[in-house]
């Protein structure tokens, strides 16, 4: 019975934008984003934990968490352990966050070779509802328009394709 | 959280983000070329097309193949899949936890008032 549609479209061909309304006041849909209690409770992606997690909620405060696969059936991923560090750019509570996403090691050092992400996240008042506006900065848009077209050139999955679809119907 | 090795996809991105580079895989997006060819289209000398095609090999976005004595140059999908699947990672992870949250919150919300 989930009330809540998401939407998602790029923007300005780098910018993946996800939009989701929640059934519950702006400053509680705030507060799990700030409280590192509540983030252990939904922060994982389908079948993983969140054995740790740490928040200094400040500009320029770190919050790293460690993720662990808890589900037997994604296979290599079980037991496998992820870690992550943000560092927040701007807060202003309940309004907005902003951050720069990581992949980091148990000590909270950044790992150069993986792409960082900056992430804005909007908290909008519906009146007791709230709509949650994500956007993630991920690539350039040379980039993005040339893993597009190769993607198409070489043919490849099905999957491609979908998301190819879903782009386009969103654009 | 991709199986692809991410190393790869950054490689693709630094190797990338340099005009003369993307404009040469652009072209090589339409079939394998020589140097010469190469340097001809896009108005480059042999020596500076010569340079970004040694980059962009040793970060494995080209093969090199040779032909009696040519050397032909031609893309190789891995690094722009890996890219891909990194891309769709990425908001398969964030659908994933907007799923959560909105559980998260009925679940609070329902000890809170009950």
């Amino acid at each position: 019975m989930s009330s809540s549609v998401m939407e998602s479209r790029v923007e300005s061909e780098k910018v993946l934008v996800l939009e989701r309304v929640f059934d519950a006041p702006r400053e509680l849909v705030f507060k799990m984003y700030q409280d590192s209690e509540h983030l252990k409770h939904w922060w994982g992606p389908r079948g993983w934990e969140v054995p740790f997690c740490t928040v200094d909620f400040r500009p320029g405060g770190v919050w790293h968490y460690c993720m662990k696969c808890a589900d037997p059936n994604q296979g290599d991923f079980f037991g496998m352990e992820s870690w992550g560090k943000a560092v927040y750019k701007e807060i202003v509570a309940p309004e907005k966050i902003v951050y720069v996403d990581f992949f980091s090691d148990a000590e909270g050092n950044e790992n150069p070779d993986m792409p960082s992400t900056e992430v804005t996240l909007e908290f909008i008042d519906l009146g007791g509802k709230t709509k949650l506006v994500s956007r993630g900065e991920y690539v350039s848009p040379e980039t993005l328009k040339s893993v597009m077209e190769m993607g198409m050139l070489q043919g490849i999955t099905e999957t491609w394709d979908r998301l190819e679809e879903r782009l386009n119907a969103v654009k | 959280m991709s199986k692809e090795n991410p190393g790869l996809a950054v490689a693709t991105l630094g190797a990338l983000a340099e005009p003369n580079r993307m404009h040469i895989v652009e072209l090589l997006r339409d079939g394998p070329l020589t140097v010469g060819e190469i340097a001809d289209r896009l108005g480059l000398r042999q020596p500076q097309a010569s340079k970004h095609l040694k980059v962009l090999s040793d970060n494995g976005i080209l093969v090199v193949k040779a032909e009696g004595n040519r050397r032909i140059y031609q893309l190789k999908p891995d690094p722009f899949q890996a890219l891909d699947s990194w891309v769709k990672s990425f908001r398969r992870l964030t659908e994933d936890r907007m799923d959560n949250l909105d559980a998260y919150l009925r679940e609070v919300q329902s000890r809170e008032n009950p």
